[in-house]
């Protein structure tokens, strides 16, 4: 008796929530337009921008846009107040260069007459006349993410090969809204070849750059000689030569992804010898180059993520040779360095901004912090997430401070954002509030999840590997066998062409670290390959190592079932 | 004094990395014998760089203030080895995706911090001959590299004042990789042939088109729109025009002849063979008309086209006149090519100076770098190894190599952890020391499994002869 009553009053509220809908329908068909697009946020202690002391300030901004800040901001009818008591604002943070809700478009078809050695542009992942915003879901979970950790704009890169398309700038709004900011703001490229084609390796990229330049070039010089004199032959501009264009002629840069130091000296040669104008993104490896970036003057976005200190902390401090103490040693100093290079890079006086791409979402604040712990100040932490990257991007005057008329960007926090025990209650992004579950006494602000708590590998995975000479891929299936895993994995055929599916064996699952093996039989060797990764989410991230000719870094994505 | 440096860079608009300056040292090396290799064996004597260039060699001579000393007494001093054929501190080997990819430069992907550059120093090699590898018919252009380790800008190990280079590859690579791998040509000897040949003949229409257009583009009312941009075509024509030195990768007498006459047919004069392990069959025509052929001692039957071969090679070339080095080709042989060369005494019989000038003057002439290195000679640049022993005799061990009067290596300051980069995120890198049958056997697999990637696993650390 008593059960039926409760299910028929679970069907009284289903039926009224029906109903509520169904009433809202005739001037709101999505039910979920805001009361007010009017907000104010009280008495909070406001940091305008980098360097700037806090002070105890009202915000009030309409319809994405700041109508003023202050302590006598006088509230009009209709506003929704929000009291900022105890709560800190800060100007929200702009990613240079992202990858959040980016999907790569899927590969046409190889045309019937393929050639290897001269495949056509769009298979050799060189595609400039594409834009991101093509490619970008607003309402994906990474963006989300991204905004939880305080990101309310950036600059998106898109996913593909060496010449991927154009970047665009995004605010991290509501997803149904339109929140592009600007397009075509900058042609991204890369030195990752082509699988199976040309150009397949960094020598073969920068060969390829080159030469699509320089025909960019001529068929602007055929296109304004066929304007100006009779007689000229049609030029016959090719869709990358008109994606081109705008680089050639310095409209926009090139943002150029170059993590190690040996691909910043390439990518600054190759712009030396080209001459178009460079943003260099997801530095990582920068600490030599520091005088090189000084006095080229270039824009650089570093790396948002830090080295992982797996190797570190494995280090035993028993039952060791002292060869092995010293070689630990100097592992410890690359770490430590490496950890250091943010706040070198801000002694040189060079005014960086962060790159999302490659970082996970939730440790973004931890690794800021461990970058102040290093030496990085806070005023050029914040300086690298608001300021610097609103110049670099060209939109300081709507976005990287908290001022009359610049866009309503903000992160509320319950503490001094780079204190350990801040965390983010509020993000405003476009005038949109979005807000967070705030935890007492966790020491991990985001309260994100246990690392490998009811983590299941099973599904199917797309994996992509780069090796010095080029990258490849292929599909990876997981199934549950009682307490452990089974699989297959799939790669390149080395016996010609194609596919070869293999089993994959000893699949260990432990907390979310995934590790297991494959066979390959290499004319009548076996060569095992090992590969062990860390799972976040949808996506693993790894290393796959050959005995004997090292290991080269994984990735892959869930492909099915999406969580 | 580097802030001033930088300041002064960023004034002028460079980039320190494409005006490095590198180091030059000045040192007196006394009582040695001198072998020059050019102009005999001097005992007791002195040499006196001062610079990075050979000052003075003679007997008592007195270091100018500021030049420290080194007694070489009882030691030999020669000139610094060079390695005409390696793949040493090199990101990417093979951009294997095409039969021509001469516009490929390996000067793009050097890696200043590889290992392999203080293994061989620790081996009296101070230049190597870092080149693309051989899967293509026309490879990319080669770098050839002076050992300044320690160096983080590549541009500093680069030797700037040596001329280009470029590999050519015959056989099996290129067949096996593009007409059995791809399916297009070449996929017999033949077609190699025939891709060489098309190559340049486009090359000629190529400078040919822009030649006309160049003549055209000042005239008024010009109709002639600007052709296509080509690096590969330019590149070839550049050969034509003597401008870059071809080095090929070659192992039958049939091949080999076939390469010299298209050279004849189409003017080409700066050509040296790589490996050619039959050269011996043809030995006076690489002597008439090639800069000879750069060979192994003793090292085949790792393929079908490379059975036929013999330790007598080398003598037998340079008995026949042909300009003949020994290379390395390994990461292993480089760190000992003083005991290759000697392997051409054992069977041959060649001089002292002989065997030495195949790994000095011979492949410095190779480079076209011999009016600069590869002897010791007052006015050429001071790459000088100090060997304990003669270098010749299987006791003879490297003490101290120098480039440019600076010393890069020392045998009693040799620590056991000589890496400049360290990875902050792995324990220790692995280290995988192999015996040679090991190696052999396994780069044959390697080669078969690798290749059939189609390029995207080929190894630097691996062999790509």
């Amino acid at each position: 008796m008593k059960k039926s009553f409760l299910k028929a009053s679970v069907l009284g509220l289903m039926v009224t929530g029906i109903f509520l809908q169904s009433a809202q329908a005739q001037s709101d068909p999505t039910g979920k337009r805001r009361v007010t697009g009017t907000y104010a946020i009280t008495n909070a202690t406001l940091f305008a921008s980098p360097g700037q002391p806090g002070t105890k300030s009202t915000v009030l901004f309409k319809d994405g846009v700041i109508l003023g800040v202050g302590s006598g901001i006088s509230i009009p009818a209709g506003t929704k107040v929000i009291s900022g008591d105890s709560l800190f604002i800060y100007p929200g943070f702009i990613d240079g260069a992202g990858s959040m809700g980016v999907t790569k478009p899927k590969d046409p078809e190889k045309p019937k007459d393929f050639v290897s050695s001269a495949p056509p542009d769009e298979l050799a992942g060189i595609t400039p006349w594409r834009s991101v915003v093509d490619q970008f879901d607003p309402n994906s979970g990474d963006v989300n993410d991204w905004r939880k950790a305080g990101f309310t704009i950036s600059n998106l890169i898109p996913d593909g090969g060496m010449i991927s398309g154009k970047s665009a700038i995004m605010v991290l709004g509501d997803g149904n809204s339109t929140n592009l900011i600007r397009s075509n703001t900058a042609l991204a490229a890369n030195f990752r070849g082509s699988r199976g084609m040309y150009p397949a390796t960094a020598a073969g990229v920068m060969a390829k750059f080159r030469d699509v330049y320089q025909n960019s070039t001529l068929a602007l010089e055929h296109e304004s000689l066929f304007a100006s004199n009779a007689g000229v032959s049609r030029p016959k501009t090719t869709p990358t030569q008109t994606g081109m264009a705008a680089v050639i002629q310095k409209q926009i840069p090139v943002i150029f992804e170059a993590p190690r130091e040996l691909e910043i000296r390439r990518a600054i040669s190759l712009q030396k010898e080209l001459g178009f104008n460079l943003i260099l993104t997801g530095l990582e490896n920068y600490e030599n180059v520091i005088p090189l970036l000084k006095s080229s003057g270039i824009l650089v976005l570093i790396q948002l993520s830090l080295p992982d200190d797996k190797a570190i902390k494995a280090q035993k401090e028993e039952g060791v040779s002292e060869a092995t103490q010293a070689q630990y040693a100097r592992v410890k100093e690359a770490y430590e360095s490496a950890l250091k290079q943010a706040a070198k890079l801000e002694a040189a006086g060079i005014p960086f901004a962060f790159s999302t791409s490659g970082a996970k979402s939730g440790d973004a604040l931890k690794n800021l912090r461990t970058m102040i712990e290093n030496g990085l100040s806070e005023k050029a932490a914040m300086a690298a997430l608001t300021t610097n990257a609103a110049s670099i991007l060209g939109i300081s005057r709507m976005a990287g401070t908290i001022e009359k008329g610049k866009l309503a960007n903000f992160i509320v926090s319950t503490d001094s954002i780079f204190n350990e025990d801040a965390q983010i209650k509020h993000v405003v992004a476009d005038g949109y509030i979005f807000d967070y579950e705030v935890k007492r006494k966790t020491s991990n602000g985001n309260g994100t999840t246990k690392p490998g708590e009811g983590i299941s590998i099973a599904g199917v995975w797309e994996y992509q590997t780069e090796s010095p000479a080029g990258s490849t891929g292929g599909e990876l299936e997981f199934t549950k066998q009682g307490s452990g895993y089974e699989g297959t994995i799939t790669y390149d055929d080395p016996a010609g062409s194609g596919k070869v599916k293999a089993p994959v064996k000893n699949v260990a699952l432990n907390g979310n670290q995934v590790s297991f093996e494959f066979d390959v039989d290499a004319g009548g060797t076996t060569i095992t390959v090992s590969i062990s990764g860390e799972i976040s989410g949808s996506t693993m991230d790894g290393t796959m190592s050959i005995a004997q000719f090292g290991s080269f870094p994984i990735s892959a994505k869930l492909a099915s079932p999406s969580l | 004094m580097k802030k001033l440096t930088y300041i002064l860079a960023a004034l002028l608009g460079l980039g320190l990395n494409s005006q490095a300056q590198t180091p030059k040292g000045s040192i007196l090396i006394k009582n040695a014998t001198v072998l020059t290799i050019t102009q005999g064996n001097q005992e007791n004597t002195d040499v006196l760089v001062q610079d990075g260039i050979i000052k003075q060699i003679g007997k008592n001579l007195s270091a100018p203030s500021g030049v420290s000393t080194i007694d070489a007494t009882g030691k030999y001093l020669m000139p610094g080895i060079i390695d005409a054929h390696s793949h040493v501190a090199l990101d990417v080997v093979n951009e294997a995706s095409a039969p021509i990819t001469s516009e490929v430069r390996m000067k793009d992907v050097v890696n200043p911090f590889e290992i392999g550059i203080y293994r061989a120093l620790a081996g009296g090699v101070t230049i190597s001959h870092a080149m693309h590898g051989s899967a293509n018919v026309v490879g990319g252009q080669n770098a050839t590299l002076k050992h300044r380790w320690g160096a983080k800008d590549p541009a500093e190990i680069i030797m700037q004042d040596a001329p280009r280079t470029i590999k050519f590859a015959l056989g099996e690579n290129p067949t096996r990789v593009h007409g059995r791998g791809n399916g297009i040509q070449p996929r017999t000897r033949m077609g190699v042939e025939a891709v060489l040949r098309n190559g340049f003949n486009e090359a000629i229409q190529y400078k040919k088109a822009w030649e006309t257009y160049n003549a055209a583009k000042s005239q008024k009312g010009n109709t002639t729109p600007p052709p296509a941009y080509s690096e590969r075509l330019q590149t070839l024509a550049d050969i034509l025009d003597g401008k870059i030195i071809i080095h090929c990768h070659s192992y039958r007498a049939d091949e080999i002849y076939m390469l010299i006459n298209v050279a004849r047919d189409f003017g080409i004069k700066k050509l040296v063979f790589q490996h050619t392990n039959e050269g011996f069959k043809v030995a006076p025509e690489i002597a008439e008309y090639t800069m000879g052929a750069s060979v192994f001692a003793d090292w085949w039957s790792y393929k079908f086209e490379v059975y036929y071969s013999t330790a007598f090679n080398a003598a037998i070339l340079q008995r026949n006149g042909a300009l003949t080095s020994i290379n390395s080709d390994s990461a292993e042989l480089i760190r000992h090519l003083y005991h290759e060369a000697a392997k051409t005494q054992r069977y041959g019989g060649l001089t002292d100076d002989e065997a030495l000038a195949m790994i000095t003057i011979n492949p410095a002439k190779q480079l076209g770098i011999d009016d600069k290195v590869g002897s010791i000679e007052v006015g050429k640049q001071a790459d000088l190894v100090v060997f304990e022993g003669h270098p010749l005799s299987s006791y003879a061990i490297p003490q101290m190599t120098f480039v440019d009067g600076v010393k890069y290596f020392d045998i009693k300051e040799d620590k056991d952890d000589q890496r400049q980069l360290i990875a902050a995120t792995e324990m220790v890198e692995p280290i995988f020391l192999r015996a040679d049958e090991e190696a052999h056997r396994c780069m044959q697999d390697v080669d078969a499994y690798f290749e059939a990637f189609q390029g995207a696993f080929l190894l630097e650390e691996e062999h790509h002869h």
